[in-house]
């Protein structure tokens, strides 16, 4: 029973797994990759651990486990959000198919000078970091991504 | 809190008693314990004790359904033609929130169904958020506020 | 640690060919990556992919202990992503 619980969780896990690989290779974008990366790497290998604490079934070992689960969903997100934040900062291209970008036009999109991290380094690099700061981004296209027209059906599915 | 320290004591008293010091008989006398509160009428802070644990039960299996969805929806996207995704980035208004609920708050916005928090603005009011597919800005809004901000204030205030 | 394996071994392998071909399919985008933001990306899902990869090592080997080395590679794992963020943000150090 132990058993089979644990390695239903191991498939599903290994599943997502997979999916995760396979979107971070096929997704168009740096965002949209992060999105797939993220979510079902975590998921995935939470999954997995899930298992292993079920399988294990020992209060030592089931809780660090489970303190692994914890670790992963706490930082997991941050550091996407901390890459998706510079990746947008250093101008990395939306996907031509992007339909809107309401961070472009805003007026606080630049990491200003009394921001926190900055602040932290100190020294020369963050001058010349924060003089570059409000350039706008880089409004050519990817160069490894073809145009594509989005076209989309009424009736997907998954479509809210 | 002291109610919460009533129920550990409980279930610690609970864990001596039986003389097993296994988790799972922590957990079952927890939740005696907390059906024991249920009839004390006399501790300080009950009320809001039941209030808050059962939201965050709540919150807990919504959070769980939200993430289930999203990963089928993401192997969705993952698998099926490029062409179905409409990425875009959205600006979320926000209430006035302390650091640790905004940081639970774009974990959570992380983790959901296709969106990735990208840029919190300087004075913390706007969340840039994301989609994989956006059709109509103005809803994917109000259910962010309406679902998961409105929840986690729930949780916390 | 010689607890007795009540898992068929052949899942086990199957789940870490997956994780293999997981961390496969990143490490080509670690190659290919057209910014330095998708190799950071493609780095990070390796790490997280390779925590799975222990833990399910630790159950085929009956070893226990490994899961500390995945709590500790989780950790270390967000340290780095953290300081190549930052290394993104601002570039190279004059």
């Amino acid at each position: 029973m132990k058993d089979i619980l644990a390695g239903s969780f191991f498939i599903l896990g290994g599943l997502f797994s997979l999916l995760a690989g396979l979107g971070i290779l096929r997704m168009p974008d740096s965002f949209t990759r992060m999105q797939a990366a993220t979510k079902a790497g975590t998921l995935g290998v939470g999954c997995l651990i899930l298992g292993v604490a079920i399988y294990f079934a020992d209060l030592g070992d089931s809780t660090r486990a489970l303190l692994v689960i914890g670790f992963l969903f706490l930082t997991a997100p941050v550091a996407a959000y901390i890459i998706a934040r510079a990746a947008y900062h250093i101008g990395v291209p939306l996907w031509s198919g992007t339909v809107i970008d309401e961070l472009k036009d805003s007026p606080d999109r630049g990491i200003g000078e009394d921001d926190q991290i900055m602040r932290g380094a100190g020294g020369a690099g963050a001058q010349k970091a924060s003089a570059s700061d409000h350039t706008t981004p880089n409004p050519e296209p990817a160069t490894g991504d073809e145009p594509r027209t989005p076209d989309h059906d009424p009736d997907d599915p998954t479509d809210r | 809190m002291s109610a919460f320290m009533w129920n550990i004591l409980l279930a610690f008293v609970w864990a001596v008693t039986t003389e097993l010091f296994t988790p799972t008989n922590f957990v079952i006398g927890f939740i005696i314990g907390y059906i024991v509160l249920w009839f004390a009428p006399s501790v300080e802070g009950r009320r809001a004790y039941f209030l808050k644990s059962w939201r965050l039960v709540t919150f807990l299996f919504f959070f769980i359904k939200e993430l289930v969805i999203a990963n089928v929806r993401m192997a969705y996207y993952t698998i099926s033609p490029l062409n179905r995704m409409k990425p875009g980035v959205i600006g979320i208004p926000l209430e006035d929130l302390t650091d640790s609920e905004l940081v639970v708050l774009s974990n959570l916005i992380t983790l959901t169904p296709g969106t990735l928090s990208v840029f919190l603005s300087q004075d913390r009011k706007t969340l840039y958020v994301h989609f994989m597919r956006v059709d109509d800005p103005d809803k994917l809004r109000s259910e962010i506020k309406g679902s998961f901000e409105r929840r986690l204030l729930e949780l916390t205030r | 640690m010689t607890a007795d394996l009540t898992m068929p071994v052949v899942l086990l392998d199957a789940i870490i060919g997956m994780l293999a071909f997981g961390i496969a399919m990143s490490a080509i985008r670690l190659y290919l990556g057209p910014s330095l933001a998708d190799r950071v990306v493609a780095l990070d899902l390796i790490a997280t992919l390779s925590v799975g990869m222990i833990a399910i090592y630790s159950v085929k080997t009956s070893m226990p202990v490994l899961l500390l080395v995945a709590i500790v590679l989780a950790l270390i794992m967000f340290l780095g992503t953290i300081a190549f963020a930052l290394y993104i943000q601002k570039g190279a150090p004059p």
